[in-house]
């Protein structure tokens, strides 16, 4: 590369930066700040996430108790604090296995094309019209009573809901990777499918994965919230958000903190990756569509 | 050609419904082991375990119970609830007609929820307005459906005091009573669809208000709203449109837990409780139904696209 071109290429980095949008430093930012929370959340909280007796129950909201306290005497805020921690591990570690899975599946079907693409895209169209809530609870239902309630299951539902979506996204992705002449070099020289796919079409679809990946990410907590708050999310007394909404939720007109502000903490956390995602999808030159959930 | 293509997709829809239905009855029949023990817990006696398992025929192999099964679901026998012992028809029957009458009421909500916002954003595009109502709308579209039902709860009982905090519907309600529980549960899945809508209009229609004959038409000395409303709006229409069927898939799942969280006695909290009792029959029919509208929204959104916009539809050569 030249020494213009180099040039040119910096300045339009350094232009790109200027350029990222607003949205994705104030989403950057409040990520940070929730990841933060999750951090020390337990060591600064001023009340043990189980300890009752902290305050008078169901008192409104004050410099001592942020978000209220709930039935037992527990403060809501420590609770929240405490539960920061598994809402993001949780999302994360769905998510990731979501994204190993569908990928792995998406660039397989579009690499190797023919009848087995043919019969995984009918497959994935098929998990794909269940919609994502009631496949969670179909998921959560087949998994039985022996892993009900534990934090692994929701991992799992996460991963079988985003999977097939993750999938058809790749396949997508790929499909014109597949054309170009390194991987016909690649396919002639004999290398192996899962090589082909690690090495060439992997780098090649990353933005397009990372924009999902992050969208996904986005929507996690929320349907993990929306397991809880059903009751076939994590077991009580866990602090997971929905949880605590669901807990709170006859309190909703008597002290209203108690619902809004593990609420708020939940809505904050996807707005924050939200708008991080759209800038990121700018940035990247890709269309993020936020309705795919 | 346009009928072979919309026949081509009929086909695939109906494909995916028929892999649908091996996934639901694989993960309620087949993958939670012994369906008996998993139904009536594990401390169970033994021959309530046989009398279960001889009603859901699961002496039977697997292949066979899905084709009967399937047979079943072709001439209308859903067979008997686990937890009433009721036909399943009698049961889901008065169910999914309360759910048509809450999403027809939320789809009348939604058109205007959508539709105000977004030609506003359009009009005054890269304005203050256009900024509030876009952040706005990202933020609202964050909220889970869950929590916005909840949030709706306290603006409309403890801040307006519009309406009872529980209403509860039951055969004898009068209209009154029915028209109040419907309120909170429709207006919650009209706010979740409109965010979306608005967001993905707003873009429509700015690309509209930009095209050519649009600025002719403002040349031509035409008002800002007639422009707006006869010139740009019905070529938003086509876009509206799509929205509102994928809009339409959201429901499909979003009545589930938007039902719930109101204890309206539709299909979806009908679906909930099925899960909860482990009540096989009324889950794979609950599950079936759903993923039905989903898909007959999808399909409904292709086949439209097909006959409105030339360009899908393959050249006469």
């Amino acid at each position: 590369m030249s020494a213009e071109n180099m040039l040119t290429a910096r300045s339009h980095r350094a232009s790109r930066w200027m350029a990222t949008p607003l949205g994705f430093k104030v989403g950057a930012i409040l990520v940070l700040a929730h990841l933060l929370v999750a951090a020390i959340g337990p060591f600064v909280a001023p009340y043990g996430p189980g300890e009752i007796g902290t305050g008078i129950p169901l008192s409104p909201m004050s410099f001592a108790h942020p978000m209220g306290v709930d039935q037992l005497g527990r403060d809501v805020f420590s609770r929240v604090l405490y539960g920061s921690h598994i809402v993001i591990l949780l999302s994360f570690a769905g998510t990731t296995l979501g994204l190993a899975i569908g990928s792995a599946i998406g660039l397989l079907s579009a690499y190797l094309g023919g009848f087995f693409d043919e019969l995984v895209q009918r497959l994935i169209e098929a998990f794909v019209s269940i919609p994502y809530l009631v496949l969670g609870l179909l998921a959560v239902y087949a998994a039985g009573p022996g892993l009900s309630g534990q934090p692994i299951l929701m991992v799992l539902v996460i991963a079988i809901v985003y999977a097939p979506r993750i999938a058809r996204m790749a396949r997508a992705a790929a499909l014109d990777i597949v054309t170009k002449d390194y991987v016909t070099a690649a396919r002639l020289r004999g290398d192996q499918a899962w090589s082909v796919i690690w090495h060439d079409l992997m780098p090649n679809a990353s933005s397009t994965l990372l924009v999902e990946f992050a969208l996904r990410t986005g929507y996690a907590p929320a349907l993990i919230a929306a397991f809880g708050f059903l009751g076939f999310g994590v077991q009580p007394p866990t602090p997971e958000w929905g949880l605590l909404i669901s807990e709170n939720r006859d309190l909703i007109l008597i002290a209203p903190a108690t619902v809004l502000g593990p609420g708020l903490a939940l809505a904050s956390l996807v707005v924050a990756i939200n708008m991080m995602t759209e800038g990121l999808a700018r940035v990247l030159g890709r269309s993020v569509d936020l309705a795919t959930r | 050609m346009i009928l072979r293509l919309v026949i081509l997709r009929c086909c695939t829809a109906a494909i995916t419904l028929f892999l649908v239905s091996i996934i639901v009855f694989t993960a309620v029949e087949l993958l939670p082991g012994d369906v008996a023990t998993s139904v009536l817990g594990q401390f169970a006696g033994q021959e309530a375990l046989v009398a279960l398992r001889q009603q859901l025929h699961l002496y039977d192999p697997p292949v066979q119970r899905y084709l009967i099964w399937l047979a079943g679901l072709s001439h209308g026998d859903l067979g008997y609830s686990l937890g009433s012992q009721q036909p399943i028809t009698d049961i889901l029957g008065p169910r999914i007609v309360n759910t048509l009458v809450l999403s027809a009421t939320a789809l009348v909500l939604y058109f205007p929820m959508a539709l105000i916002p977004a030609i506003a954003q359009a009009v005054y595009r890269d304005r203050a307005l256009d900024h509030v109502l876009s952040t706005g709308t990202l933020i609202l579209a964050s909220v889970p459906d869950f929590l916005m039902a909840l949030l709706l709860l306290v603006l409309f009982v403890s801040v307006l005091h519009l309406l009872p905090a529980v209403s509860l519907v039951s055969g004898g309600s009068d209209l009154l009573t029915w028209l109040r529980a419907l309120a909170m549960p429709a207006l919650t899945l009209a706010s979740v669809m409109a965010v979306y809508a608005a967001r993905m209009l707003r873009d429509n229609l700015i690309e509209v208000l930009r095209a050519p004959y649009v600025v002719m038409a403002r040349l031509r000395g035409l008002s800002g709203r007639k422009v707006v409303l006869r010139h740009a709006l019905p070529n938003a229409i086509t876009p509206t449109l799509n929205i509102t069927a994928l809009n339409l898939t959201y429901l499909a799942g979003g009545v589930v837990i938007v039902e719930k969280v109101f204890g309206f006695p539709g299909f979806g909290s009908l679906m909930i409780d099925a899960i909860s009792f482990r009540d096989v029959p009324l889950i794979e029919i609950t599950v079936l139904l759903s993923s039905t509208v989903y898909i007959s929204a999808n399909l409904l959104a292709d086949v439209a696209a097909i006959f409105l916009n030339p360009k899908l539809r393959p050249s006469r050569a």
